[in-house]
C-alpha cells in the first residue's frame, strides 16, 4: 500500500507516505483538511486516519455509520441537532428531534479513540449516558451536553461514577430532570482531574455544599466553575480551597439587606472571569478589589441599573468580554468605550419590556454604538438589541471595527418612530468595511431595509458564512437580488419575512454555498406548499413544521394560545430523509404535494 | 418679498365637499387620517425634524388661509379651527405650485402649511425641501393605497399578509426569560417601599422577600431552595 507515486500528487512523483504522515497531524483547520482529502485517494485515506476532530453541523446530514466508516480514529466529535431557534421560547417543538441515541450506540461500539464529545441542542436520555459511561467512561475527558434535554440527574450519576478522567463536564442551559444531588457527589468522589464544571442556567437546586467543597479539595486543577443559584455566603469555604479557580459564575445573593456580610467572601486570587447572579448595587463593591484583573464579566443576571454599569466597567480596564442586558444603556456603552480598550466581545441582551422593571436609561441606540466603534477598536463580536438606530452608527462600525467577525443587531419593536430607516447605506458600509465578517444577523421591521438594501447584503457579504435575517426587504425582488450574491453563505435563517415560497425556493437554488435553510414566517402563497417544489433536488431534505397553536402566557398572566406560523427547514444530507419525525414535523413529499 | 404658497390637502377636502352624506364625510376623513398618519410615519424623521427646526427658526409668518399663525419661536403648532371653515383644496396628494415658483431662486423659502390631526403647522421651507416632503408623503400614501390592489388575493392570504406585517414578536431566549420571570416573582412577593425593619424576616430559610427597585430603595432576598421555575 505504500505508493510512492500516487496519481495527481504533482510533478516529480508523490511525497512519501512517511513525510505525509508527519505533516498531516499539524493540519487542523477543517477546511484545509477538506481540501487535503480531495487531492487523491491516498491523501483522503491519510486524512481519514489522522483527523482528530469533526464537527457535524446538523446531525441529520450524515449517519453514525458513515462517520464510523470514514473517521475510525476520531478523538473529538461535536454535533448539533435542533435548529438554533430552539433556544427561544415556543418556536421549535420540544420533541423535534436530534436524538443522540444512534450516535452513542455507534460510539460505544466503534470509536475507540474518542475522548471528547459535544452535543448541542440535542435530546439525550439517561440510557444514553449510562451506555456512554460504561463503554467509554475510562477514556472520556470532555463531555458537553450543551442546551440539551431529556435526561435526569440519574444519567449524570453514571457519568460521575465511571468517568474518572473527565476534565470537562459542561451542562449549561440544559433541561435536566432533578432527582437529587448525588451526581455531584459521585463526581467529587471519583475524580481528581476535573478542570471545568458547568451547570449554569440549569435548574439544579439539590446540589450539596459538602460535595462542592469535596470537589475543591480533590480536584486541585479546577479552573472554571459555573453553577446554578447557590447562596454566595455558603461558598466562602469553597473559595478558600479552590485556589486555582479563574472563572466563576452563578451563586446568589439572598441577604442583600446585609451587604456587610458579603465582605466575608474572599475570591480566589486568579479569578478573572466572573458572573454573580442577582448581584445588586450595594454588594457590587465586593468585586472592586480585583476588578482590574477581570477579563470577562457576565452581568446578564444581575440587578444593576445603568449608573451601576458605568461605575463597574470603569474599574475594568482589562475587560475583554462583557455580557449584559440593554440596561447598560448608551451611557454604559460610552463608559465602556472610554475604559475598556481591550474589549473583544460584547453581548447586549434584551431586558424586560415593562418600563418599570428596568432603568429608564436602559436603552441602547446609535449613540452607544458610535461610541463603542470609536473606543473599542479591537472588537470582534457584537450582539446587540437596540431601541433606535441610524445608518451613521453602522457606518461607524464599518469604518472603525476592522476586526469584527460576528455582528448581530436586533431592532426592538417598542419605539414606533426610528430615527433613520431604511438602513440600506449603513448595512452596505458595515459589510464592506468589516472585511473579516463571517457571521451576520439583522432583525429589523417593515421599512427597516429595502429591496436595494437586501441586495447590498448579497453584494457585500463576501466571507459571511452564517446569517439570520428578520423582517428585512420589501418583496421577492429583494430576496432574489440577495441570493445572487452571498458567495460563502452556508447557513441562512430567516424570520418574519414577506417573501413567497416561490422566491424562497429560487433563492435556495441560487445561493451557491447554501447547505442549511430555516425560515419562520413567510408568505404562504401556495396550497400544500406546492411552490417549494421548485427547490427539490438530490440530497436536499425539505421539512416543514406546519403552522400550529402554541400554549403560552400573555402579559396579563393568562394561559392563551399563540399562532405560530409554519417553519421551513431544508438541508443537504447524505443520509436521506429522517426516519424519526415527531407528529409536529413533516417531510415535504413531492408526490403527495403534487397529488393534492 | 412675495411668497409662493404650496397647498397640500391632507384631509381630502375636495372629496369631503363632493360627498353627499355626513357619514361618508366622516369615513373619508377617517381613511385620510390613517393615510396621513401612515404617510407621516413613513417620512424620514430627520427630514421632518430639520423642516420643523427651520420652520421654528423663521417664525411669525401669517398664512392667508386661516387666522392661525405661528405666534412665537417656541410653538410651531396651534389647534386649527373646524374643518368647514377652510376653503376647498385640490385632491390629495397634489403638489400645486403657483406659476411664479418655477422662476424664483430655489433657495428662497416659502410657507408650507400642514394640517394634521386637528393641528396646523406652518414651515418656511425652500422649494426642494417642500418637494421632498411631498414626494415622501406621496410615496407613503401610494404605498399604503396601491399595494393591496396590485396583487389580487384571497381573503385568507390577505389576512396572512396582515398578520405577517411585523406581527411575529421577537422571540426571547429561554434563559433570559426565566431570569426575568424569577426577578418579577422576587419583587412581586413583597409590597414596594416596604423597607422598614419590622416587615422583613431575617435568615435564608424563610419565604419572605423584599422589593427592590433598581434605584436601591429596598433589597430583595429569596430562599434559594424556592424553585420558581419549571
Amino acid at each position: 500500500m505504500n505508493n510512492l507515486n500516487c496519481s495527481g500528487c504533482g510533478v516529480g512523483g508523490g511525497m512519501s507516505d512517511v513525510v505525509l504522515e508527519c505533516v498531516m497531524p499539524y493540519i487542523h483547520d477543517p477546511r484545509d483538511r477538506d481540501a487535503v482529502s480531495l487531492v487523491c485517494r491516498r491523501w483522503y485515506e491519510l486524512d481519514a486516519i489522522t483527523r482528530r476532530h469533526v464537527t457535524i453541523a446538523l446531525c441529520y446530514s450524515t449517519s453514525p455509520d458513515r462517520l464510523q466508516r470514514r473517521f475510525k480514529h476520531l478523538e473529538s466529535l461535536k454535533m448539533k441537532g435542533k435548529p438554533r431557534a430552539a433556544m427561544f421560547f415556543n418556536l421549535i417543538p420540544e420533541d423535534w428531534g436530534g436524538f443522540v441515541t444512534p450516535w452513542v450506540n455507534e460510539i460505544a461500539e466503534s470509536f475507540n479513540c474518542l475522548k471528547s464529545l459535544h452535543f448541542r441542542r440535542m435530546i439525550v436520555k439517561d440510557s444514553d449516558l449510562e451506555l456512554l459511561a460504561s463503554s467509554r467512561g475510562r477514556v472520556l475527558e470532555v463531555l458537553k451536553l450543551d442546551k440539551c434535554s431529556g435526561f435526569s440527574t440519574d444519567g449524570l450519576s453514571h457519568i460521575g461514577r465511571s468517568c474518572r478522567q473527565l476534565r470537562t463536564l459542561f451542562l449549561e442551559e440544559s433541561g435536566i430532570a432533578e432527582k437529587d444531588g448525588d451526581w455531584l457527589h459521585e463526581l467529587a468522589t471519583n475524580n481528581t482531574v476535573l478542570q471545568t464544571l458547568n451547570f449554569y442556567m440549569t435548574d439544579l437546586t439539590k446540589v450539596r455544599l459538602e460535595d462542592l467543597e469535596l470537589l475543591a479539595k480533590n480536584c486541585r486543577s479546577l479552573v472554571s466553575l459555573k453553577i446554578s443559584d447557590f447562596e454566595l455566603l455558603e461558598l466562602v469555604g469553597f473559595f478558600r480551597s479552590a485556589s486555582a479557580i479563574e472563572e466563576f459564575c452563578g451563586g446568589s445573593f439572598n441577604e442583600p439587606d446585609q451587604p456587610g456580610k458579603y465582605a466575608a467572601v474572599i475570591f480566589p486570587p486568579k479569578l478573572c472571569r466572573l458572573g454573580l447572579t442577582y448581584m445588586e448595587k450595594n454588594v457590587m463593591s465586593i468585586v472592586f478589589p480585583f476588578a482590574s484583573l477581570l477579563k470577562k464579566l457576565d452581568l446578564l443576571y444581575v440587578l444593576l441599573g445603568t449608573e451601576d454599569h458605568c461605575v463597574l466597567v470603569q474599574r475594568c480596564p482589562n475587560l475583554e468580554v462583557l455580557e449584559t442586558r440593554n440596561v447598560i444603556g448608551d451611557r454604559g456603552l460610552e463608559a465602556l468605550a472610554q475604559s475598556c480598550k481591550r474589549l473583544k466581545r460584547l453581548r447586549i441582551e434584551r431586558g424586560a419590556d415593562e418600563q418599570e422593571m428596568e432603568d429608564v436609561d436602559g436603552r441602547v441606540s446609535q449613540r452607544g454604538l458610535i461610541a463603542l466603534a470609536q473606543g473599542c477598536l479591537e472588537i470582534e463580536y457584537i450582539a446587540v438589541y437596540v431601541s433606535d438606530i441610524t445608518n451613521a452608527a453602522l457606518e461607524h462600525l464599518g469604518a472603525y471595527s476592522k476586526n469584527l467577525n460576528d455582528f448581530r443587531l436586533v431592532l426592538l419593536d417598542q419605539e414606533h418612530m426610528i430615527t433613520d430607516l431604511p438602513l440600506d447605506n449603513g448595512v452596505r458600509a458595515l459589510l464592506s468595511g468589516c472585511e473579516k465578517l463571517q457571521r451576520f444577523g439583522l432583525y429589523l421591521r417593515p421599512g427597516g431595509l429595502s429591496d436595494v438594501g437586501l441586495g447590498y447584503i448579497g453584494q457585500y457579504s463576501r466571507h459571511v458564512r452564517w446569517m439570520i435575517l428578520g423582517s428585512v426587504g420589501e418583496s421577492d425582488e429583494g430576496l432574489l437580488a440577495f441570493s445572487t450574491g452571498c458567495p460563502s453563505l452556508q447557513k441562512l435563517e430567516m424570520r418574519a419575512c414577506c417573501f413567497t415560497e416561490s422566491a424562497l425556493a429560487r433563492a435556495a437554488l441560487q445561493l451557491t454555498s447554501l447547505r442549511y435553510l430555516w425560515v419562520h414566517g413567510y408568505r404562504e402563497t401556495s396550497t400544500g406548499h406546492r411552490d417549494l417544489l421548485t427547490m427539490v433536488r438530490p440530497f436536499w431534505n425539505i421539512e416543514l413544521i406546519p403552522s400550529r397553536k402554541v400554549p403560552t402566557v400573555n402579559n396579563a398572566g393568562q394561559n392563551v394560545f399563540d399562532d405560530n406560523p409554519a417553519h421551513i427547514l431544508a438541508y443537504y444530507s447524505l443520509a436521506g430523509p429522517r426516519t424519526d419525525f415527531p407528529d409536529t414535523v413533516k417531510p415535504l413529499d413531492p408526490a403527495k404535494v403534487v397529488a393534492a | 418679498m412675495s411668497r409662493a404658497t404650496v397647498e397640500l390637502d391632507f384631509f381630502g377636502m375636495s372629496k369631503e365637499n363632493s360627498s353627499s352624506s355626513s357619514k361618508s364625510k366622516f369615513l373619508n376623513r377617517q381613511r385620510s387620517f390613517r393615510d396621513i398618519q401612515s404617510a407621516i410615519s413613513k417620512m424620514n424623521p430627520e427630514l421632518l425634524k430639520s423642516v420643523i427646526a427651520s420652520g421654528s427658526a423663521a417664525s411669525n409668518k401669517s398664512t392667508p388661509d386661516n387666522g392661525n399663525q405661528m405666534s412665537s419661536n417656541k410653538s410651531f403648532s396651534v389647534p386649527s379651527t373646524p374643518k368647514q371653515e377652510l376653503p376647498p383644496f385640490p385632491a390629495l396628494p397634489v403638489y400645486f405650485p403657483l406659476p411664479r415658483l418655477n422662476l424664483e431662486n430655489p433657495l428662497e423659502t416659502a410657507p408650507l402649511t400642514i394640517f394634521y390631526n386637528g393641528t396646523v403647522a406652518v414651515f418656511d421651507v425652500p422649494q426642494d425641501k417642500a418637494e421632498n416632503i411631498l414626494k415622501l408623503a406621496e410615496k407613503g400614501i401610494s404605498k399604503t393605497v396601491v399595494e393591496p390592489v396590485a396583487d389580487p388575493r384571497t381573503d385568507h392570504q390577505q389576512k396572512l399578509l396582515e398578520s405577517l406585517d411585523g406581527d411575529l414578536p421577537i422571540a426571547r431566549r429561554k434563559s433570559l426569560q426565566r431570569f426575568l420571570e424569577k426577578r418579577k416573582e422576587r419583587l412581586a412577593l413583597e409590597t414596594p417601599y416596604a423597607s422598614t425593619p419590622n416587615t422583613r424576616f431575617q435568615g435564608r430559610k424563610t419565604m419572605k422577600n423584599h422589593y427592590s427597585f433598581w434605584a436601591g430603595l429596598g433589597l430583595a432576598s429569596k430562599d434559594e431552595k424556592d424553585s420558581l421555575l419549571n
